[in-house]
């Protein structure tokens, strides 16, 4: 991949999102600094002293691996992943957010000015009547200062740049993540577009609880605060909504095992074009009643259906695609 | 000298729950005229006959009979009974016995690829007939959990293919890949906005309901499903993405439905669906669902009707 008396050059980006990924990085502990033996890292903006004019003065394709977190929510974040696509001979989008959109995809709900007057005129801690918004462009004495653009949506790495693989999860999970860096420095990369750092199963697979039977139902659905779980149970016996049916495997569980269900953050497994609709359908079949009065309270109990069937993959979601073509 | 008199099929009929009130029958022949097998799929389906045949002592002639395997037990009969009979029950006493005979149902019912089944369970809670349940299998040397399908309780309703978030359950004819293959509508006459009717094949009652669909222009296709409960909502999604203007789902009116509780899975998906479009900002009322009654007949017509006249007025608003 580099050249024989070259370590491999690395770079590690944050776009949209919340640093988990970062940490998910710097949990590789002492293995870090085998990484550090084995590539050189010419760009890490969260935790080494690195300004945007590095990586503008590396050549074209001078990158061999970059993996790029956080979803594209302003035009720094295209700006940046646009220069890294440039300088990077392969660009991984890495974790939820640049997967899928994850948690900030969420933003999608609203538009670029609902959300500016959400957070700069009603929310209740601010003094609203100022007026006060951010501005691209402002003219001071000394002359045009500029930041990025806000947008109306949030995309995905790979709506915003060609991406040759993707590492899912919010964050992937240190192991995955330790696994992608060996792939990437054995160089055995896979087919492009190819997911890495997962399964191919899904959660069910390879979850240990009891799983439902034949006449266990709901009659209303309850989120994790307002029950005492049973570990041992499969959590929609329970009444509770998990993701794992329609959730790809790698992260080995983590949530399970502290008893909380799936969120879905590893995105769909392969065959899966809608994880949101999939899950819907496979939840909506577990209703008991045979009242369409209760059958209405039921459907209530889900407080936020969009939020949760796509917490992590509104930006992919079809949904998506009919709000914003 | 106490003398036991053989034991009759009528006596082990009674002997099986639900076949208790065998003999409350006088033939009278209101739960033919209620069912909707007998007048849609099989005129042979005679439950008066059936309960008659057990009284009588005609073992393999009841065992034979379809009135035996096609009851999906709606339960239309029950309250039209004047004996207060479960005509279900006793049906499903006689089919447990036909089994133990060496009966098999002769119904197509739903098969499961292991390939794709990650044995989530979700089918086992899903269907009205306990039909699949987990089984553990060793798979190269491990223990793996599979959905297996009990294809004598199957009915082929649908609802477990739709429901199973992995595709790995099927049933010839309303495979996922089938159906979304007759969702394609070229723009073909304008005017006329593209819709998708998915109809469930026992709400319509009236044979005039039943050819009126057909009278419909080619943008309106129309899409016959086992049970509305076979709608898995991605597919509704997949139709409105590829730039069909409205789907339609019509489904059986609460407590008619063919297969017990299609109809009110189909009712939640729906909702959740609207529900999740309003979110969105998206959808407005371009995905409906209809509960269609056995007695509501014509109405098939003004729910199409009044769907097309929405999405051209929706269509001309923009």
């Amino acid at each position: 991949m580099a050249a024989s008396n070259a370590k491999p050059k690395l770079a590690l980006y944050w776009a949209a999102s919340c640093g988990g990924c970062e940490i998910t990085v710097a949990e590789l502990g002492m293995r870090l600094v085998e990484v550090g033996d084995l590539v050189d890292i010419v760009f890490w903006p969260c935790i080494m002293d690195f300004k945007y004019s590095d990586v503008e003065a590396l050549a074209d394709g001078e990158v061999d691996v970059c993996l790029f977190n956080g979803a594209i929510r302003s035009s720094e974040n295209e700006h940046i992943a646009k220069l890294l696509r440039q300088k990077s001979k392969v660009l991984v989008a890495f974790g939820s957010c640049a997967h899928e959109g994850c948690i900030p995809g969420l933003a999608n709900f609203y538009d670029a000015e609902s959300i500016l007057a959400r957070v700069y005129d009603t929310a209740p801690s601010l003094d609203g009547t100022r007026g006060t918004r951010p501005t691209p462009s402002n003219q001071v004495p000394e002359g045009e200062i500029r930041i990025p653009v806000f947008y109306d949506r949030v995309r995905t790495l790979a709506q915003t740049v060609d991406v040759d693989y993707f590492v899912p999860g919010c964050p992937p999970v240190v192991d995955q993540v330790w696994d992608v860096f060996q792939t990437i420095l054995t160089g055995q990369l896979p087919e492009k577009g190819a997911i890495i750092g997962a399964d191919a199963k899904t959660n069910c697979d390879v979850c240990p609880r009891q799983k439902g039977q034949g006449g266990m139902r709901i009659k209303g659905f309850k989120r994790p605060h307002e029950v005492e779980l049973d570990p041992q149970a499969c959590f929609l016996t329970q009444g509770l909504i998990c993701c794992g049916p329609a959730t790809r495997a790698g992260c080995g569980l983590p949530c399970i095992k502290g008893n909380m269900p799936c969120r879905g953050c590893y995105g769909p497994p392969d065959g899966v074009v809608d994880q949101g609709a999939k899950l819907l359908s496979a939840i909506a079949a577990l209703i008991d009643t045979d009242e369409p009065e209760e059958l209405q309270h039921i459907v209530d109990t889900i407080v936020d259906p969009a939020g949760t069937f796509y917490r992590f993959s509104l930006v992919v979601s079809i949904l998506s695609e009919l709000k914003y073509r | 000298m106490s003398h036991k008199l053989p034991e009759t099929f009528a006596d082990q009929v009674r002997a099986i729950p639900g076949g208790e009130h065998l003999e409350l029958c006088y033939s009278c022949g209101t739960c033919v005229s209620k069912c909707l097998i007998q007048q849609k799929l099989e005129p042979e389906y005679n439950p008066r006959r059936l309960l008659r045949m057990v009284m009588m002592d005609m073992r393999q002639e009841a065992f034979r009979s379809p009135t035996t395997w096609l009851c999906s037990a709606c339960d239309l009969c029950y309250p039209a009974c004047p004996q207060q009979i479960h005509i279900s029950g006793v049906i499903g006493a006689i089919k447990q016995l036909a089994l133990e005979a060496g009966y098999e149902s002769p119904l197509e019912t739903v098969s499961v690829d292991e390939a794709l089944c990650s044995g989530c369970g979700i089918c086992a809670m899903a269907c009205p007939y306990e039909a699949p349940h987990l089984i553990e299998k060793e798979v190269e040397g491990e223990m793996d959990c599979f959905s297996e399908v009990d294809a004598n309780k199957c009915m082929g309703c649908g609802i477990c293919v739709a429901a199973c978030p992995l595709g790995a359950i099927s049933r010839e004819g309303v495979s996922n890949e089938e159906i979304v293959k007759q969702i394609r509508i070229r723009k073909q006459k304008k005017g006329v906005p593209r819709t998708v009717v998915f109809v469930c094949d026992w709400c319509l009652r009236a044979a005039d309901d039943v050819s009126l669909l057909e009278s419909y222009p080619d943008n309106v296709r129309v899409i016959h499903i086992p049970c509305s409960g076979r709608i898995d909502p991605q597919m509704a999604l997949l139709a409105l993405r590829s730039g069909i203007d409205g789907v339609l789902v019509c489904g059986c009116a609460p407590g008619e439905c063919h297969y017990k509780r299609g109809t009110y899975v189909s009712s939640c998906k729906i909702n959740l669906l609207n529900r999740m479009f309003g979110q969105m900002g998206v959808g407005d009322g371009r995905v409906r669902f209809v509960q269609i009654g056995t007695q509501d007949r014509g109405r098939i017509r003004s729910e199409v009707d009044g769907m097309l006249e929405y999405l051209i007025a929706r269509k001309g608003a923009r």
